[in-house]
Parts: C-alpha cells; structure tokens; sequence
C-alpha cells in the first residue's frame, strides 16, 4: 500500500524503528513572524519556539487573554497558528520543515501587546449569551456586525484562489479487515492479536510515531520494561516494553500503520474517515476512507485542566504536556514549578520533573489553590496560606476517556460510578473497545472539587470559547440548565477542541449546579467531526476532468475563445477576447450567406438497436417514432412523468431496427440512464449503446453548404433525393458517416456523423472544399444567434424544471392522441387547463440589450423574465425569448423591463424572427 | 450516507457508485384517473425499515436493479436485477 502513497504523508509507519525522530528531519530552521528559529530533529513547531523562549502562543477568542502551551497533545485551543498560510494549525503537532513560515493569530500587533485585549476590559459587556442579549433588533447586529466579525473567529483563510488550488488534498480509499483506532500500548496489542489471527489490520494512530503515553513515559527512564508507575500516568500495572511492542508490529506485514492521522469519524457501512497531517506541508492533507469489518477503539484518555483563577495563564500547563515537552522534545517546561493535584498524582510526574533539572518548590492540593498569580505569564501560584514564585505550574487534572468515537460506532458512552468517568460500553457488532477509553487503568478522577479561587470570572472551563465558571453558572441561573441547552447558550464544547478539555467539567458544574447526578445530567452527542477537519479535505483534489473533441487541435490552430459546456472544451467564437463582436458577425454572414462548419462532436450519440427500439422511443418520447421510415428523421422532446422537458434532439431511422438518437450536450449519461430505465424489467428487445465519445460530428451550413459537401460525396445532395429531415449513410471525404439533412441555425445544412478518429481529416477537407465559396468555422455563441433567430428552443436555457411543451412552445410536439408515453398524463392536464406562462419571442424597440434573466415588468409586478437575448444582425435589432405571464403572450403586446435603471420596451412575436417560412432551410 | 449497496453484477459498493431512482412503484395504466397519476408522480410511501427501491449503478455495470433498504440503519438486505426479479 506504501508505494500509493507519496512521501510527503509518511510519518514513522511503523516499517522503521522508533528511533528515527518524529520527522524524520535534520536540524531546520524556520521563521515565526519573520524572525529565524532554530529546530532540532525532534521538534515541532511549538517545541522550537518553546525552547526559543516564546511562552505566549495564542490570544483567546473572547478577551483576547494570553495562551501559552496546554496540552502538546494537538487537543487544546492555545497553539493554533497560521503555517504556510494555512490557518488553525496546531503548532504543537506540526512537524518543522526548512524555511517554513508561522505567523501568529488573533492578535495585533503581537502575541505580546494584543490591543484587543482591551476587550477584557468590557467582559461585563459581554455576558454569557451576550449575542441574545444584546441583538435584540435585526438593525443593532447589522450595526455591530463588522466590528464583531474582526474581533472575533480565528484565524484568517487565505482569499487567494490560486493558492486554494495549490493545496495538494488526496483521497484514499482502503479495504481491510480490522481497524484499531489508537496506537498506544492496548491499541497496539489488539492490532497485533488481530494480524495473528490472520487478519488484515490497519492501525489509524494520530502521533507521528506509535506508543501513545509510553512513548514519553518512558523516554525518561531508557528501561521501558520496567516504565515505573511514579513516570506512567496511568498508574499500575507495568507495560510490555514500547520497543518490543513496535518490533513486533514492525515485523508483522498484515498490519498497515497510518501514523499523524486522526479518525474523525466513524459511519454507518462500517467506514472509517481519517485525516492525515504531511509533515511537509501543513496543507497538504490526506482524507482516508477505509472500509473495514471490525472497529477496535483504543482511543485512549487525555487530561483535562483543574479548575481555579487564571488557570488559562501561560506557564500553567497540563502535567502530561509538560512531560510531552521533556520526553518527546527534550525542552525543560521551566525551572521552578509547583505542582497541583492530589500527593499521588503529584508525586507520579515530580520524578520527571526533578530528572530534568526543575525545581519542585511545593505540592499543593486543588483546595488550596486561590489563583496562579502573574500578568502574560505565572510568576507565582496564590494558596489561601502562601504565595509560592514559580514561573511553571503543573496541574495533574483527571483523566479523561476519548470516547468521541463511541456513540458514532453505535454504542453508549455510560457512566462509570467507581471511576468517576463516561467510558465506552454496550458496542454492537464488530466494534470493541480496548484500554483507557473503556476506564480500564484509569485513576479514579476528582470530579469538579472546588479550588479557593474567588473569582469564578476568571476560572477558565471552556478555552476555545473563553467560557468561564461564572459564565456557566449565570446560564444555569438563566434556566439553561439541561447539558444540551447550555451548551449551546453558552457555546462551551463548541470550538477547536470538541469538548476535549471542558465537557467533563462543564457536565459536573451542570450536575453539581441543578443538584442533579452525572447520570442524570448526560453528555451532549458526539457527532463526526471529532476534531477539525479543514473543508479542503473532505473536498478533495480539484481535479476536473476535461473532455475534448477530436478537432480540439484545429480550433486551437485556428485560434478561437474556448468555453466550458459541462466536461467539454467548445469554442465560443473564432478570434481574440476583444474580437467577440467582429468576429461573431463575420461568422453569423459567413452562415447566412455563404457557408459555415460548425463542431458538433459534443451532442450525445445514442446507437438504439432492437426490435422493440421503435416501442421504447414512443414510450419515452412525446412523439412518435415507431412510424418514422427508415432514412428519415424526427425532431423529439423526453418529459417526465409530470411534463417537465428532461431532454430534446433528433431521431433517425438509420434501419428497420436501428435508430441513432442525439441528446443535449452533458445530458447523455441521463438520457442514456432514462432509457435504460423504462426498459429496465420489461422484456423489451432493445440494446442502447453510448457511441458520444466515438463519434465526431460537424454541422456545415448555409447557401453553399450543398456545393461545398457535393465535392466530397457521391450522395446526390439535391432536394429530391435528399430532401429536408432525412438521412443518408454515405462516405464523406472517405469516411463513413451519418448524414441529417436538419436546421438548427436555419439554413440548408448537413449534420455529419463519423468516426472520431476522423475528426481532424474531414474537417480539414470541408475547410479546404468550402475555401471557394469563403468557408468560416463558427463557434457556440453565433449558432446561439442563429438559432435564436429561429425561436429554436435550447432545453435547460430556455427551459427550466418547470417547464412543459404547451407552455415553451412546443406543444406540437407532445402526440396526445398516442396510447401513452411518459408525461401523457400531465401534458394533457395542462393542455386543458389555462396556461399560466408561456416562452415567447420578442423585439425591442430600442437596440439595447438586457442581460440574460432580466426580469419583464407589467403594471409594476414583476411578469416574467428574459431567458435568451441577442443582436440580430439580419433584423438589425435585439431579439429574444423570454417567459411571460399568459396574459401577455400575444403577438404585438408591449412589455417593459429595466435596463441601466430605465425601462425599456419591446414587442411580443409570434413568427420566427428570420425565415419564417422555412424556404431557405428547405432550398 | 456511507451505506453499501450489494450489485448483483459488481458485489458489495459504495452506494456514491449508484444514482437513487426513488421507491419502486406500480406506474397507472394509461387512461387512468388524474388521482391516479398525481398520485404515482407526487405521493411517496416514504415507509420506515424495508423498502423496494430502484437504484442504478453509474460507476460500475450501469444498470438498474432493485434494491430493499432498510430506511432506518440503511442496511441494504437484497438485490436483484429487474429481468430476473420475481
Ligand atoms: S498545546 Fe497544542 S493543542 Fe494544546
Ligand atoms: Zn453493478
């Protein structure tokens, strides 16, 4: 599977020993704020600048207060930053690349003197549920909107599209038999029972390298064996060694590591959804889609903040985030720190702390802490007897089960009394849960236990939203106090984090407030995502694929301006950009008058075979085919079963049980799907075949058409041998082809159809045969004129998905004295009753030319609108079709639109507006 | 929607592979009544658990089958080709 994948998203997959660093990288340096860092192998982003001497990360999203590191686990709000231009990416978890730029967020000018921080200042303007509060009138949040929109969000998106499409987004899709979802220790062990059961294991871990806590649990300690319970978090029994463990998956080949990848997600067909970081880029981002048969969770447990003032202070730092910065980073969190929670917790990471040369000034218990004390970073910690100076704090909080992906497995997330946590119970089929995530080693957690702190105004629970204790209570008072209600009041659990560092405490104030139990309390649903996905990835590569005709090369000779039609590449008009008026006038005179070859390869060809070929299309068509004889062709409209136009184009009858159908350009795969459809289960005897990318096809048209095609073709092209709306098999320049003697553009003309592999040869030698008589290629936008000229319908232009053949002007097409075809039914209830709209030509009074869609005004309502407008050149005025209400659809009627903010009149008409008696078409 | 749908000619696929052609109904003879007709157009069972629906498969043999989904879990029970359909 590796070689799929390119080297931009291999982290330590498991196939090389964990002591390789993280990256993979040599010593690097990039630049934050412009300003050059220096990296060693093992950093991140954040541990480098960390070790530069930055404490301050981030700006809150409310008050604007400092954040300095939390977790360095990738779960908190506080190191979000803007790498390579992408926003929001957690520093912490980003690999360093040579030359890479970060830049800070949310604060101006720096992360150091952030003016917004006067918005603290004003937190007793903005009170939990400030926006309902405040916005009371729709005109005071148009008001304040632009202000808040600066000062809030995170982050900015870079505008620029060109770097949009730069980003390098994949997908990849997997097959498998198990999935376990956490490579720490227990989900490294269930990966490997899976492989030796013979299965194929893919295990989805979201650090760059497996182990989960062992990985700097033990780093510490270089006998890991032995990984004693004073370094472990989750205190008890010994772990087998990490690096035996890792031999082992290294050595087993049926088990895929995906390493820096998180699952986001799990749905329903047992599928997977993983992101997966590039130590790269940080955009450049792999979303993995892998079917698998058994979901195993080993997600594991992280630590969450202990609640007391300015808690959110830089240099208060999880206890698992400082060893994360010593164990994996070699960088020492500080030199004087105290720590907070109870003796055994304490005591399990003062061990590591000393070993790395900090200095423990004092132990102390939650209760007795009053605030960390200090103005951008901790330079004390308050108990209710003394100060301690410090300039680090450890807090050892609870540990928390990631049980996120539970509920999207269909199972419980169920609370555990003895333990005091939610943890993963009751899984269906084909899931299970291993580890922490099911409590299993988890030290029994404190709950919400109240620290001194007398200003719960500045005890932070929720980081990412600046959701403070006072805040949650106030809501509670408020009458928000169902967990779902207040969550999204109060919008705690909403931001960057998902909940990871506030919804156990935000559940336990919800309980301890309404005087309800944890049970009775609940947990707000878990939905995918888990943790932030960037739209980009779910989105994928921009890959467009692009269809063109086989005289592609020959329009680009030429010269012409291209344009998109669905897939396909279709010259508008022959020229320049800025040649658009001439060089459509010149082609449209070139029709009129003398000849033009247009290029027609992108219509649908659809090959109908069988003896029931002819009782199918009277099925699907409104009219009939059954009785076209063969060498004839039909013009033929499909509607659905309520009337609606689906698809118009012409039917041939090539022989007694073939007819050769064209269909609106990007509209094949449906006509074709349609077909199938009303076959599908009948017994007919009918084979339908897509010929579109087999076939090319040209239109040569107008007075000299005849004598152009009679130089390369024995077929006698007169009147009488070929007369209008037949069609002939015949060779053109060599080549068998299908001929249809039709009109669109309303001028004798030949629509050919042949081998694609032809394409160039026949269109060289009708350029070269009509050079004589001044042969002009025309593109998409002089048929549009032509055509409109002749109130020729475009279906899905001039229609919509409302439209039925009565009111567009085709009601002669719709057969209703037939048996029954699709849309019978419907077409014949709005023949009988009133038509409300109809399409109808029209005719300025004054040469301007209203934008396509503009709407037709009577007695200042609004009565339709324009759905196809142009200068005809031959009427010397702008004509169009447009729909208006049936009361207006008379022929001399006057209707009145806006144009340049002044109305503008025009003449409704019946007849077609060039030829109306089709003796040039049929010459 | 992550669902599989199992074809009869490809096997088990993603149902992004397949194009929904709506619950399988009884098209009204032709001179039925216009209730009859609204009815077949506009009306759906919209039935919770098994449903009979029609399914085409775009991105693998392109053909229409039929499908019985359960509407609820999405959990695709049985498919059969309309010719062979009992
Ligand atoms: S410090 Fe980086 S996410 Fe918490
Ligand atoms: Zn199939």
């Amino acid at each position: 599977m590796s070689d799929q994948m390119d080297s931009r998203f291999h982290g330590n997959d498991g196939s090389s020993p964990s002591s390789i660093p993280a990256n993979g990288q040599v010593p690097a340096t990039f630049y934050f704020n412009g300003r050059p860092i220096e990296a060693l192998p093992q950093d991140t982003v954040a541990s480098a600048l960390y070790r530069s001497g930055r404490r301050i990360f981030s700006r809150s999203f409310k008050y604007h207060r400092p954040r300095g590191l939390l977790c360095v686990s990738g779960r908190c709000p506080n190191c979000l930053m803007n790498v390579d231009g992408t926003p929001n990416v957690r520093a912490c978890m980003q690999p360093v690349r040579d030359g890479m730029r970060v830049t800070h967020q949310n604060a101006s000018p720096s992360l150091e003197n952030d003016f917004m921080a006067i918005a603290e200042k004003f937190s007793w303007a903005m009170p939990v549920g400030f926006y309902y509060k405040t916005f009371t009138h729709p005109w005071m949040w148009r008001l304040a909107e632009p202000f808040i929109r600066r000062a809030a969000g995170l982050g900015k998106i870079d505008n620029d599209p060109n770097a949009v499409t730069d980003h390098p987004y994949e997908h990849v899709f997997l097959h498998t038999n198990t999935t376990v979802i956490g490579g720490g220790p227990h989900g490294i062990q269930a990966a490997l029972e899976a492989a030796v059961a013979g299965e194929e294991v893919v295990l989805i871990d979201d650090q760059p390298e497996l182990g989960g806590h062992l990985r700097y649990a033990s780093s510490t300690d270089d006998t890991p064996e032995t990984t004693s319970s004073t370094e472990s978090p989750f205190r008890g029994k010994p772990h087998v060694g990490l690096a035996d463990l890792l031999k082992s998956v290294h050595e087993t080949p049926n088990i895929t590591v995906l390493s820096n990848a998180t699952c986001f997600g799990l749905y329903e067909g047992k599928l997977v959804a993983a992101m997966h970081r590039s130590a790269e880029s940080p955009a450049a981002q792999r979303l993995t889609q892998l079917r698998t048969e058994n979901i195993v969770i080993a997600t594991g447990a992280h630590e969450i903040p202990l609640l007391f003032e300015n808690n959110d202070l830089p240099g208060v730092m999880l206890s698992s985030g400082a060893l994360r910065l010593i164990g994996l980073h070699g960088v020492k969190p500080g030199e004087r720190a105290v720590v907070v929670g109870t003796t055994q917790a304490a005591d399990s990471v003062c061990g590591a702390l000393e070993a790395t040369g900090i200095e423990i000034v004092a132990t102390v218990s939650l209760e007795q802490v009053v605030k960390a004390v200090g103005k951008k970073h901790v330079s004390a910690l308050q108990t209710n007897e003394q100060r301690f100076a410090c300039d680090l704090i450890v807090m050892c909080g609870d540990w928390m089960p990631d049980a996120g992906l539970v509920g999207q497995a269909g199972g419980t997330v169920a609370w555990d009394e003895e333990r005091a946590v939610f943890v993963a119970s009751d899984l269906p089929e084909g899931v299970s849960a291993v580890g922490a995530v099911t409590g299993e080693d988890l030290p029994p957690a404190i709950g919400i236990s109240q620290s001194a702190s007398a200003n719960p105004k500045k005890v932070f629970v929720c980081p990412c939203e600046d959701v403070s204790l006072h805040d949650l209570k106030t809501a509670i008072d408020e009458g928000f106090d169902h967990i779902e209600t207040l969550k999204r009041y109060t919008t705690t659990t909403m931001g960057p984090c998902q909940g990871k560092m506030c919804q156990q405490a935000a559940i336990g104030i919800c309980a301890d407030q309404t005087g309800q139990t944890i049970q009775e309390t609940g947990r707000t649903t878990s939905r995918p995502p888990t943790s932030p996905v960037p739209l980009g990835v779910l989105a994928g590569p921009h890959l467009h694929p692009v269809k063109r005709t086989p005289m592609h090369a020959k329009h680009d000779e030429i010269g012409c301006v291209w344009m998109d039609m669905g897939e396909w590449k279709r010259p508008l008009y022959y020229g320049t950009p800025d040649s658009k008026r001439e060089s459509v006038e010149q082609e449209y005179w070139a029709v009129r008058q003398r000849v033009g070859l247009i290029d027609l390869s992108t219509l649908g060809k659809l090959d109908v075979v069988g003896k029931d070929a002819g009782k199918l299309l009277d099925k699907v068509y409104t009219n009939r085919f059954s009785d076209l004889r063969v060498g004839r062709a039909r013009y033929g409209v499909i509607c659905d079963e309520a009337g609606i136009i689906l698809d118009d184009g012409t039917v041939s009858r090539v022989a007694e049980d073939r007819y050769f159908i064209t269909t609106t350009t990007g509209n094949i795969e449906f006509v074709q799907e349609w077909l199938e459809w009303w076959l599908a289960g009948t017994g007919m005897c009918v084979h339908i075949t897509n010929v579109t990318g087999g076939m090319a096809a040209v239109n040569v048209a107008g007075p000299k058409a005849r004598d152009t095609l009679a130089k390369l073709t024995e077929r006698d092209l007169g009147n009488k041998r070929f007369g209008y709306m037949r069609c002939r098999q015949a060779e053109v320049a060599g080549v068998p082809s299908l001929m249809l003697r039709i009109g669109f553009v309303g001028e004798t003309g030949w629509e050919i159809h042949f081998p694609a592999e032809y394409g160039e040869h026949v269109w060289g030698a009708i350029m070269e045969a009509g050079e004589e008589f001044d042969i002009r290629p025309f593109g998409v936008e002089t048929q549009r004129v032509l055509r409109l000229e002749k109130k020729h319908v475009i279906v899905s232009v001039d229609t919509d998905a409302t439209s039925n053949p009565i009111e567009s002007d085709l009601a002669w097409v719709a057969k209703l004295d037939k048996d029954d075809f699709i849309g019978k039914a419907a077409i014949s209830r709005a023949k009988d009753r009133a038509p409300r709209e109809k399409l109808v030509g029209f005719i300025m009074d004054e040469n301007v030319l209203p934008p396509d869609g503009c709407v037709i005004i009577a007695d200042g309502q609004p009565a339709g609108r324009i759905t196809s407008v142009r200068y005809s050149p031959v009427n010397e005025r702008i004509i169009g079709l447009a729909w208006v209400s049936a009361g207006l659809a008379v022929a001399g009627q006057s209707i009145t639109m806006r144009v340049d903010g002044r109305p503008v009149t025009a003449q409704i008409v019946d007849e077609p507006f060039y030829d109306p008696a089709q003796a040039r078409l049929r010459q | 929607m992550s669902f599989l749908i199992p074809c009869p000619n490809c096997g088990k696929r993603s149902a992004y592979e397949f194009r929904f052609g709506g619950e399988v109904k009884t098209r009204p003879e032709a001179g039925s009544s216009n209730e009859a007709w609204l009815g077949y157009s506009y009306a759906a069972a919209n039935r919770d658990h098994s449903q009979k629906e029609w399914w085409f498969h775009t991105y693998g043999c392109r053909q229409w089958l039929f499908a019985v989904r359960d509407t609820v879990t999405n959990e695709v029970t049985e498919t059969s080709l309309p010719e062979e359909a009992p």
